[in-house]
């Protein structure tokens, strides 16, 4: 492998961080994993704007896909795509087939609203409600009218978010009154509350610090032992380190290559992903 | 562009000297200063018509100095070089008392003389059953489908205010049939006093972070209230008055000066401020009452705000259009406020972006436009002549208002509901929250101070309009505090007009039109300046 | 979970719920309530007005007294009592207002815009802003009493003939009302003028006076200009400051005369607002023509405001 990823990029601080990230994250998906999200290809408009181009990908149950490329390659666009988040701007449009264990969210019948109940979403930016960190995890139970014992759900969400010993004793502050990265791991904490199949998550620790970026990073791999989780990130080391399969997105909306983390970051098919993890351009 | 145009300018730069840069500067000033100046000299000279202050002793002006005037300023002085924060804080308590010793006038009104104290609380006990009731049907929300619990509250509300006649009575019958009725001041305390008892305790827990001392704080409200009833009378003071300023006035004020000082330790010389002016009121009212010396033969004055409209000008009052200003407020208040929201919310969070949506977009600019006056007419036209309603009520007077001030609601509600980040809906959609479940736990809560704070500066329009009521034919004179919707209804503005055009003649010129006019603007003084802490408060917390 | 399970839950159609319905429609119905405020406003002033013209009137199946249109839109004699309607004699008094108080408020507007948006410190806006806001909030009845009260016998020493009821007097206090109104939206041009272009000039060693009249007013005059017609548009529907300072009597005067602005006379909506305070009966002649002038008014200020808008929203293009 040496050679192949020579660390020129900036965000590339150390050459031992991606095979640490590969040996870690070892790929614990086999080939018979069931797949649970299928896009065909998916293309996207913004009004005159052709934001993806022919996107089709299989993503497996219980694991870490990650994608990566420059900003304005469609990454998060493409993520948006799969729990209808783009219908909520006017100007978007999507073609193409994106299968929910063999379901097609685009077909007429398909309610985005009970979509995104199956697949949470996190965002880039912290964007906890300015409401107490109780009635934060609870606000999907609430609107999605799920019963139950909501102080062991709360209890249950926020150790998994691994925040429960920060905020015990505080549930009933805002959720305003966290660090950035407590914000952060209170959105997902609420985003798995409701105990969705997939969880997406748009460069969750961008707005990060780098202590607060490896706590979440830690929650993302073992999140993935239960659920699916789809993260983009525009940090090569990171999607090294916690992704199992990788997708790379370059310029014009395109998906240049998708395959385990290890085979992209190691042996690219492409050139172009090559020059692009390698840091000569992007 | 830019450059060619610019070296044409420089032409003419350099022979422009400095004094005329300053004379211009100075120019400038004082046109913007010509308007104010201008109204404030007005005002000075109404206020001097109504108030009289020159023909108070020259004992009373001195007495005031020395007990209010004097120590306000050496206070004041000392507390503007040391803690300007304290400063701002006594003086919002004292605004704070002013504006609501005002608004308990108006509680006052509306709850003893227009709706009478029992008939108020008889309602109170069956809103409060509904209101249960609803409550109640909430928590089994999962299992009840919607429509059946919509239904079911709708039937609840209507069974227990309006029974069935013949087999059922309603609930406000029943209490008002109940063989021993509360006396009056009783009533008044549970509602009024219970009411501020609830927000203050809340107020009180939220800000010591303590339950029990939100309770403590609540139930000494209570007891407060009802101390006040019973010691009143014994003092001269009508205990069903002293109930309201107590609940409405008295006790939420001091609510307010305690909590800023548990939330701010170091604003606590404030409260010396506040003191300071209140108690030197206070000494010099005794004081120059022990001492004899008259005040001013102000026109604006206890019988004017008690008494109604009379051929002589000294024994003209206000009252009845007090009253109707008023009822129209609170008919304006409960049209415009859920349907300008409404429309608001629809063209925020739900208008596709099509032709109809802009349609209505630049509709509502022109309807803002529209003169007030056409607004009257279409009052006149609709209300009246198409639907048969007798003119000049209550409630064609405070729709047509409400019609009146609905473009301006609309407006400023969505700009309030465009400040809501972004953030925020996406982080709700994002959860598989609906549109409706978005808006009402993330759009609403967020911009309820926006929207709030445009609907009374909106009412602070309506509450001055005089035209369209004079279109819907709502009469000149009043002599009796409008009681229903149907009541032919006057108002301040409409006093005003009738006295300064009607009864033209110098005593009404001199005397009434200025106290009317004095009490109006005290009124509108009021209003705006809640509507402006609000925002204050509200730009700075976000 | 097998498919079955998952096809019936994705499909579930929450959008159509009835709650989500329920709330929809009313938030779409208070929406559609202003255009239903429009159709009324423009339905009634037209069924009303043309059951007043005698051209008009058979085909609304209105028998009975009517006027002639022509007589109305170009007579120069208003009397109820004799019959005449010429609507000229109020557009005339209206005209005088506007432009009198145009006059007062389009200058000292401009010049407070400038002041406000190049020259004062945050601080001092800060006061200015909540104190011209002040002039706007003023109901206008009191407007309107100030002018009778304190204005006209001001004015008296210097012209002393001046009437009780005078043009001058009402045009000055409407002149002062409607100041925030071109100023506030002026200064929100002056705003947008982008600094480069202040920059350009001052880097030319321009002054501040040649910045601001040289570049800023120029660059903003679209904005300027339709603060203008805005706030002329109020001026021509203001109602109680001219109904109590302007007079009773309607009479055709010349604008352009100064020395008519001495003299009182009746404006539209003045005229309106004394038909209703007059003992008619609905359904006769003077109710209808109620609702001809209020024609005229609605027509005249929808142009202005359609004109307006046009202006604003060009500007607001071009930055």
């Amino acid at each position: 492998m040496t050679g192949t990823n020579d660390p020129t990029n900036d965000e590339m601080l150390v050459e031992t961080d991606v095979s640490d990230g590969l040996s870690a994250a070892e790929s614990s998906v086999t080939d018979d994993a069931e797949t649970v999200i299928e896009s065909k290809d998916i293309n996207v408009w913004y009004g005159d704007d052709h934001a993806l181009t022919d996107i089709s990908m299989e993503i497996p149950e219980n694991s870490v896909t990650a994608m990566i490329g420059p900003s304005g390659c469609g990454k998060s666009t493409f993520l948006r795509c799969i729990n209808r988040m783009n219908d909520l701007i006017d100007v978007a449009r999507v073609e193409g087939d994106l299968t929910l264990r063999g379901k097609n969210v685009y077909d007429d019948d398909v309610d985005p609203v009970a979509l995104r109940r199956r697949v949470g979403m996190v965002f880039q930016k912290p964007n906890p409600f300015p409401k107490s960190i109780y009635d934060n995890v609870v606000y999907g139970l609430k609107i999605q009218g799920i019963d139950g014992d909501y102080d062991q759900i709360v209890e249950d969400s926020l150790k998994r978010a691994a925040l429960w010993d920060e905020v015990k004793d505080r549930l009933h502050e805002s959720g305003l009154d966290l660090s950035g990265g407590q914000q952060q791991r209170l959105c997902i904490a609420r985003a798995i509350a409701t105990d969705p199949e997939v969880l997406l998550m748009d460069e969750p620790a961008s707005a990060l610090d780098p202590v607060a970026t490896s706590q979440i990073e830690d929650l993302v791999e073992e999140l993935a032992e239960d659920y699916t989780v789809v993260i983009v990130t525009h940090n090569m080391q990171q999607a090294a380190r916690i992704s199992d399969k990788t997708a790379v997105f370059l310029t014009g909306g395109e998906l240049v290559e998708f395959d385990d983390t290890q085979k992209i970051f190691e042996n690219p098919e492409s050139q172009r992903v090559e020059d692009y993890i390698t840091g000569k351009f992007g | 562009m830019a450059t060619e145009q610019d070296s044409s300018y420089a032409q003419g730069f350099g022979q422009v000297s400095r004094t005329a840069g300053l004379v211009f500067r100075y120019l400038l000033l004082a046109a913007t200063m010509f308007g104010i100046v201008t109204l404030a000299v007005l005002l000075v000279y109404v206020a001097n018509d109504a108030i009289q202050p020159l023909t108070a002793d020259a004992g009373w002006h001195l007495t005031f100095f020395l007990t209010l005037v004097l120590p306000t300023i050496l206070v004041g002085g000392a507390l503007y070089r040391r803690n300007r924060e304290a400063l701002k804080l006594g003086g919002m308590v004292v605004g704070a008392l002013l504006v609501s010793l005002l608004f308990s006038g108006g509680v006052a009104i509306v709850f003893v003389d227009i709706i009478p104290p029992l008939t108020g609380f008889s309602y109170a006990v069956g809103l409060a059953v509904a209101v249960a009731g609803t409550v109640l049907l909430t928590k089994y929300e999962t299992q009840i489908p919607f429509t059946a619990r919509v239904a079911a509250t709708g039937l609840l509300f209507f069974l227990s205010l309006f029974g069935v006649p013949g087999y059922f009575h309603s609930i406000p019958e029943l209490v008002q049939q109940a063989p021993v009725v509360p006396t009056d001041w009783i009533i008044l305390t549970l509602v009024l006093g219970g009411l501020t008892a609830l927000v203050v305790g809340q107020y009180i827990a939220r800000v010591r972070e303590d339950t029990k001392a939100g309770v403590a704080a609540g139930a000494s409200a209570l007891v407060l209230t009802a101390l006040g009833a019973i010691v009143g009378p014994f003092v001269g003071i009508d205990a069903n008055a002293l109930v309201v300023v107590t609940a409405v006035s008295f006790v939420p004020t001091a609510a307010y000066a305690g909590g800023s000082v548990i939330t701010r330790e170091e604003l606590k010389p404030g409260l010396v401020f506040a003191a300071t002016v209140i108690v030197g009121a206070l000494v010099g009212a005794v004081a120059v009452d022990a001492l004899g010396f008259a005040g001013p033969q102000a026109w604006t004055d206890w019988q004017f705000l008690t008494s109604s409209h009379s051929g002589s000008a000294e024994n003209a009052g206000l009252y009845p259009a007090i009253g109707g200003s008023i009822l129209l407020m609170v008919t304006v208040a409960a049209l415009s406020f859920p349907l300008g929201v409404g429309a608001a919310v629809y063209l925020e969070e739900y208008a596709p972006d099509n032709r109809f949506t802009r349609f209505i977009d630049v509709n509502i600019s022109n309807l803002a436009g529209v003169p007030s006056v056409v607004y009257g007419l279409l009052g006149l036209g609709v209300f009246v002549t198409y639907l048969g309603q007798a003119t000049g009520t209550v409630l064609i007077g405070g729709a047509t208002l409400a019609l009146l001030i609905l473009p301006i609601v609309i407006i400023s509600s969505r700009e309030a509901i465009r400040s809501v980040p972004n953030d925020m809906r996406q982080a709700s959609y994002g959860m598989g929250a609906t549109r409706w479940q978005t808006v009402r736990n993330v759009v609403l809560p967020e911009a309820f101070p926006g929207i709030l704070t445009g609907t009374i500066l909106a009412l602070g329009r309506a509450i001055g309009e005089t035209a369209p009521l004079i279109m819907i034919g709502a009469p000149n004179v009043v002599f009796n505090l409008p009681t229903e919707l149907s009541s032919k209804v006057s108002a301040m503005p409409l006093q005003v007009y009738a006295w300064s055009s009607l009864f033209a003649s110098e005593d009404f010129y001199t005397k009434a039109v200025p106290a009317g006019v004095v009490v109006l603007l005290a009124v509108l003084l009021a209003m705006n300046s809640i509507a402006i802490v609000l925002r204050n408060k509200y730009e700075s917390e976000t | 979970m097998s498919t079955d399970d998952l096809e019936a839950d994705l499909t579930r159609n929450t959008e159509n719920a009835p709650r989500e319905l329920l709330t929809r429609s009313f938030f779409f119905l208070c929406a559609a309530l202003s255009v239903v405020t429009t159709i009324s406003i423009v339905g009634l002033l037209i069924t009303e007005a043309s059951k007043f013209f005698s051209l008009t009137a058979p085909l609304m199946g209105v028998a009975g007294e009517t006027a002639n249109l022509v007589d109305f839109l170009t007579g120069t004699t208003w009397q109820i009592h004799s019959k005449e309607f010429g609507v000229m004699a109020l557009i005339s008094a209206t005209l005088m207002v506007t432009i009198g108080s145009a006059i007062i408020a389009l200058p000292l507007g401009v010049a407070t815009a400038i002041y406000l948006s190049e020259y004062a410190s945050p601080q001092a806006r800060s006061i200015l802003k909540p104190a011209l806001e002040i002039l706007a909030g003023v109901p206008t009845v009191v407007y309107g009493f100030f002018a009778l009260i304190y204005i006209t016998p001001a004015l008296r020493v210097v012209f002393p003939n001046i009437g009780t009821f005078n043009m001058l007097s009402a045009s000055i206090v409407v002149g002062i009302m409607i100041i925030p109104m071109v100023a506030s939206i002026s200064e929100d041009a002056m705003s947008a003028v982008p600094d480069e272009l202040r920059q350009a000039g001052y880097g030319m060693g321009a002054t501040k006076f040649d910045v601001s009249t040289g570049i800023v007013v120029p660059a903003a005059l679209s904005g300027i200009f339709s603060s203008f017609i805005l706030a002329l548009s109020r001026a021509i529907g203001e109602t109680m400051a001219v109904t109590v300072a302007a007079g009773a009597q309607a009479k055709f005067l010349n604008p352009l005369n100064p020395a008519s602005y001495l003299e009182g006379a009746l404006p539209m909506t003045a005229a309106m607002v004394q038909l209703l305070t007059g003992d008619i009966t609905g359904g006769g002649l003077a109710y209808r023509s109620l609702f001809a002038i209020g024609l005229v008014l609605f027509v005249i200020t929808l142009i202005m405001n359609i004109i307006s808008d046009f202006v604003a929203r060009r500007y607001r293009e071009v930055y």
